[in-house]
């Protein structure tokens, strides 16, 4: 009798990563039900149209009536890199919108239609389920930032634009997508209604930037204050409040773009600034990107996991 | 043979109110159970507690020996729901929305085609397999909803109201398809506030009242406990009230009523006896020479049972 085993093939992690990701049903028919109808098209033709408006004027603007000079030898490439950033700032403010809307009601909605307690019930976990709902999400918003690609590439025709620009930005782009889906997906999982798991996403939003502007407010009055009281003096003062300034600044996206891409143009380093906010301090600062990455990173992963404990969390 | 469901001293409370108040009960393999009670009296809470929706404060629960605390993912593979509402998606194909769930339940895609195709012959939804849910009567959802429950193929079935809201024909299909659904050697364990469709189906029946199971037993059981006396309608040519006084002498006759209707005399005899005391009565009516035209016992029913039983308190 033969007995020697075939050597058992094992598939790369990765590979096992992805067939989980398909495997999971919530994904596929999601997926399906918001490509299914007019609704999907709508949506990508909006945002595409949107873009190449703003694409159009710009370029418009710039190639007329730009006050730049046309015989410059870095116009084409100024008129690149201000398409590209364009296009990438319309892109991360309409993943901030985007987003959470399609996650807002994605546990809610289960629990307004009944269906809640179906999933729950199956063998289907919380984490399935959050994940399902995630990842669709995200899929979805990737393929918009893909089909805005052809939009972008005219920058590339024009040149001017890097490859730390195009990987940062990227990045940046793909954290935003998760960030903004798991905030909606966050307060859908303890809502019951998707008005108000609506509302409250974009209310935290809100919430953050109007907080982020009154602390950098209150960081001015402060330090104002304690320069023009007395004869303080103090490159630790400067320091601190360059710190909490820069990391409270690096945690707005679009700040985080253009400031990187400053720090770049200007420094000719993708990593590392020494200009701060106040004061004569130099203290080397992290590029916004990074902050922003982390921070962000930070918070999805937080929020996918409040959701999944809300999700299997049994009713009292 | 251990039962197959096994509720000991359950409890559950919302606020300071008890929906399920120390409730204790055994199902067997192969029951239709029914769960009736007034709105509010737990019988919903019991059964959310029971497919490891709602925790319990107290007690214990166990489904095919697993417990419902410690491994619900056990229970869930055994045990089907199906809640009040219908719970569909709209946006899907009813053949969709099958193979969702068959994945749901992790059922291997190769496996789920046959299985669809098997479910939707047995509730009769084959010809609508690629129509829209959100197109389907509500009968038909809630066919589909039976059809969901079914697809992991499981044991029990743990239905809240599967008749509610459907109009007389679509109750007597659901009736039927539970029929042969408990053919199949499934437990169905179901509430419901048609007592008509409960007294028909059930092989028991629990009545929840108020958080406590205040009688449980099968129709028989709880008709003898609660109307001892077994009740025979007479119908005579003539002679009624003659036949009246005769039969109040009778060994375990409690009552006799005349009643009179437009086309003849009838008597209702309150009797306590076995078939043999029943069939000496008639013999003795006979014999004594009585037209006797109509003999029947009336059948146990759950409504009066239920009402005798219940006292209308609602928490």
């Amino acid at each position: 009798m033969e007995t020697s085993a075939q050597p058992a093939q094992t598939k790369p992690a990765r590979w096992k990563f992805i067939e989980k990701i398909l495997a999971n049903p919530v994904i596929a028919k999601e997926l399906k039900g918001r490509m299914r109808g007019r609704q999907g098209f709508i949506l990508v033709s909006v945002y595409l149209a949107l873009i190449s408006f703003f694409i159009g004027l710009i370029y418009l603007f710039l190639s007329v009536d730009g006050g730049l000079p046309t015989n410059s030898p870095g116009y084409t490439q100024v008129i690149g890199k201000v398409i590209f950033s364009t296009v990438v700032l319309l892109e991360l403010l309409m993943i901030s919108f985007i987003g959470p809307a399609l996650t807002s009601g994605a546990i809610s909605s289960e629990r307004e239609r009944q269906t809640f307690d179906l999933l729950r019930t199956s063998l289907l976990s919380g984490q399935a389920l959050v994940f399902g709902k995630l990842g669709s999400a995200v899929i979805f918003l990737l393929l918009l930032v893909l089909t805005a690609i052809p939009v972008e590439s005219m920058a590339f025709f024009l040149g001017g634009v890097g490859m730390a620009e195009m990987v940062v930005s990227t990045l940046m782009l793909v954290v935003s997508i998760f960030f903004y889906s798991a905030l909606g997906l966050f307060f859908s999982s303890f809502t019951k209604r998707t008005l108000v798991s609506t509302v409250s996403t974009y209310a935290a939003i809100l919430l953050s930037f109007i907080i982020m502007v009154l602390l950098l407010f209150l960081f001015a009055v402060f330090t104002s204050f304690l320069y023009s009281s007395s004869n303080f003096q103090s490159a630790v003062a400067d320091d601190i409040m360059n710190v909490l300034s820069w990391f409270l600044f690096s945690t707005n996206p679009f700040f985080a773009a253009v400031v990187s891409e400053a720090i770049l143009i200007e420094d000719q380093n993708l990593f590392i600034s020494t200009n701060g906010m106040f004061g004569s301090s130099s203290i080397p600062l992290l590029s916004p990107w990074i902050i922003f990455t982390a921070f962000h990173i930070f918070l999805t992963i937080l929020l996918v996991v409040l959701s999944i404990r809300f999700v299997n969390r049994q009713d009292t | 043979m251990s039962p197959i469901i096994e509720i000991k001293e359950l409890c559950k409370h919302f606020g300071r109110r008890y929906a399920v108040n120390h409730i204790s009960f055994n199902v067997e393999g192969g029951e239709i159970f029914g769960l009736v009670g007034p709105n509010g009296a737990g019988k919903t809470t019991t059964m959310r507690m029971l497919v490891t929706l709602l925790k319990p404060d107290k007690g214990e629960i166990l489904v095919g020996g697993h417990s419902i605390r410690k491994k619900p993912n056990e229970v869930r593979r055994i045990i089907g729901f199906m809640p009040d509402s219908f719970g569909v998606y709209g946006d899907m194909t009813v053949q969709e929305y099958l193979d969702f769930f068959g994945a749901c339940y992790k059922i291997a895609p190769n496996q789920r085609a046959r299985l669809i195709t098997d479910l939707l012959e047995l509730v009769d939804l084959g010809h609508r397999r690629d129509d829209m849910v959100d197109t389907l009567s509500t009968g038909l959802k809630q066919r589909l909803g039976l059809a969901r429950v079914l697809i992991h193929d499981p044991n029990i079935l743990v239905l809240d109201e599967p008749a509610s809201g459907l109009d007389p024909r679509a109750r007597v299909e659901i009736r039927e398809l539970l029929l042969e659904i408990a053919r199949l050697g499934k437990t169905i364990i179901f509430s419901s506030h048609i007592l008509a469709d409960v007294g028909e189906l059930c092989t028991r029946v629990g009545i929840i009242e108020d958080g406590k199971m205040v009688a449980i037993g099968t129709l028989q059981q709880l008709s003898e406990r609660v109307m001892p006396h077994r009740q025979l309608h007479i119908g005579l040519l003539s002679r009624a009230e003659e036949a009246q006084i005769a039969l109040q002498s009778d060994m375990g006759v409690s009552e006799v009523r005349l009643v009179e209707n437009s086309s003849r005399a009838s008597l209702e005899v309150d009797f306590m006896g076995d078939d043999e005391a029943i069939h000496q009565l008639l013999a003795n009516l006979l014999a004594q020479g009585y037209p006797v035209v109509h003999f029947s016992e009336e059948t146990k029913n759950l409504e009066e049972v239920f009402m005798r039983t219940t006292k209308g308190i609602v928490s």
